[in-house]
């Protein structure tokens, strides 16, 4: 299957000039006209590449970029911005939205092409890679799949060896308003710094994105008591993350812990899920930045008074 | 009300892309549009239509270049530029509007082959 592009601009005049362009690559291309169909083609089409014009009538072309970052069924489109503007601001304010190249308007011929040619080749491995190995793309830990691998695979051999096996589940507090305040390259700093904490355990312990902003930590081997101190080890480090940029903004993020042994009946890897949530729910639910276990412990103990 | 001149000294132009197999058909499509364009700046100028005069002027400049008129798109940028950034009337931007129009009515429509 060819790979798709989809071109966003508000002139016909640059649509055909792309098409006559790009007719001997191979690929499918895609026009629309105005920033709202951009956006629903981009969801429905999935293309592998975007050409973005900054400059589009109806809606600012960086306002475009962002909300396609922002949504994860396109947030991994690779997106080229195509820009008349020769403002090195244009093109660095682009870039951290999270465009991957951009180009300039008039196009020169043989830099489009080569242009496209790299995005389409940049995504095949980031693909690629992603398929493989199980990863997060952006934070570099294991991805739901694995994780629900994994975690059938960890309860069996703790059930067969009589072995505690515990279950963390970690959820950034406020999330939702963080990216809406400081916008989404912030909110993916956020989510990468947490990732490096929850990741740097022991290595035993296997740390997963289970979500937009939410982390799995499966601990084999460890009871829930000493888990949940871990677990509040990470809640710690989480919380006191510094933003040098950003100096009055704190994180911090809420925590449920449960064990094999938290399950009535027989245990199963779907069940620690349900009794971690559980735990992770009354977290939230009772001030969040607190760690509570699936016996009702919660920490810090100040959390608890 | 301000009159656009009419004596052009302007050259012809040849679209740099007039051989090139992959436009032709291209280039000369958007040659036979320049005529209804230069109407469209010459109506929008005389109606004071800042707002008509920055679409075009922008549509040009971010896509003559790619159909071989890097003329034509130059001078669009200057009358957009003009049109964003200065703050006086209209009719003080005639030079750059007519010079607009000449670039584009001394386009050449690629022949036949």
């Amino acid at each position: 299957m060819r790979p798709r592009v989809l071109a966003i601009d508000d002139s016909d005049l640059v649509h055909r000039l792309l098409r006559a362009r790009l007719r001997h690559e191979r690929i499918d291309l895609h026009s629309v006209y105005t920033a709202d169909k951009g956006i629903a083609a981009a969801k429905e089409l999935q293309p592998e590449v975007i050409l973005l014009d900054i400059d589009l009538e109806d809606l600012d072309g960086f306002e475009v970029l962002a909300r396609l970052k922002a949504d994860p069924s396109t947030r991994d489109i690779a997106v080229i911005f195509v820009s008349a503007s020769n403002e090195t601001m244009d093109r660095v304010r682009g870039l951290d939205l999270g465009a991957v190249d951009f180009v300039g308007k008039p196009f020169d011929v043989g830099e489009l092409k080569a242009r496209v040619r790299s995005a389409l080749r940049m995504q095949r491995l980031v693909k690629m890679l992603a398929q493989r190995a199980q990863l997060d793309g952006l934070t570099g830990l294991w991805n739901r799949a694995y994780l629900d691998d994994r975690l059938e695979a960890e309860t069996a051999s703790a059930i067969r060896y009589g072995n505690p096996l515990s279950l963390v589940l970690c959820d950034l507090d406020r999330f939702k308003n963080l990216n809406d305040s400081h916008g989404h390259p912030f909110g993916d700093e956020v989510l990468e710094r947490t990732a490096a904490i929850l990741g740097s355990g022991r290595s035993p312990d296997v740390a997963c994105r289970y979500g937009g902003e939410e982390f799995a930590l499966i601990v084999p081997g460890t009871d829930l008591q000493e888990t949940i101190e871990v677990a509040d080890r990470h809640r710690v480090r989480i919380s006191e993350i510094q933003w040098p940029d950003r100096p009055g903004v704190h994180i911090s993020a809420s925590f449920g812990v449960a064990d094999l042994s938290c399950i009535s009946g027989t245990p199963t890897p779907e069940k620690l899920i349900v009794v971690a949530d559980q735990a992770l729910y009354r977290a939230k639910n009772s001030g969040r930045n607190q760690v509570v276990g699936a016996d009702a412990q919660i920490w810090p103990r100040s959390a608890a008074g | 009300m301000d009159h656009l001149s009419d004596t052009d000294g302007t050259p012809p132009i040849h679209s740099s892309y007039e051989c090139d197999p992959e436009l032709r058909d291209l280039v000369i499509h958007f040659v036979d549009e320049l005529d209804q364009r230069v109407e469209t700046i010459r109506s929008a100028f005389l109606s004071e239509d800042v707002a008509a005069l920055q679409r075009i002027s922008h549509q040009l400049k971010g896509a003559a270049g790619g159909y071989g008129f890097d003329s034509i798109g130059d001078s669009a940028a200057r009358l957009e530029y003009d049109l964003l950034t200065d703050e006086s009337m209209i009719s003080d931007l005639t030079e750059r509007v007519e010079d607009l129009i000449n670039n584009c009515r001394a386009a050449v429509r690629p022949a036949d082959s």
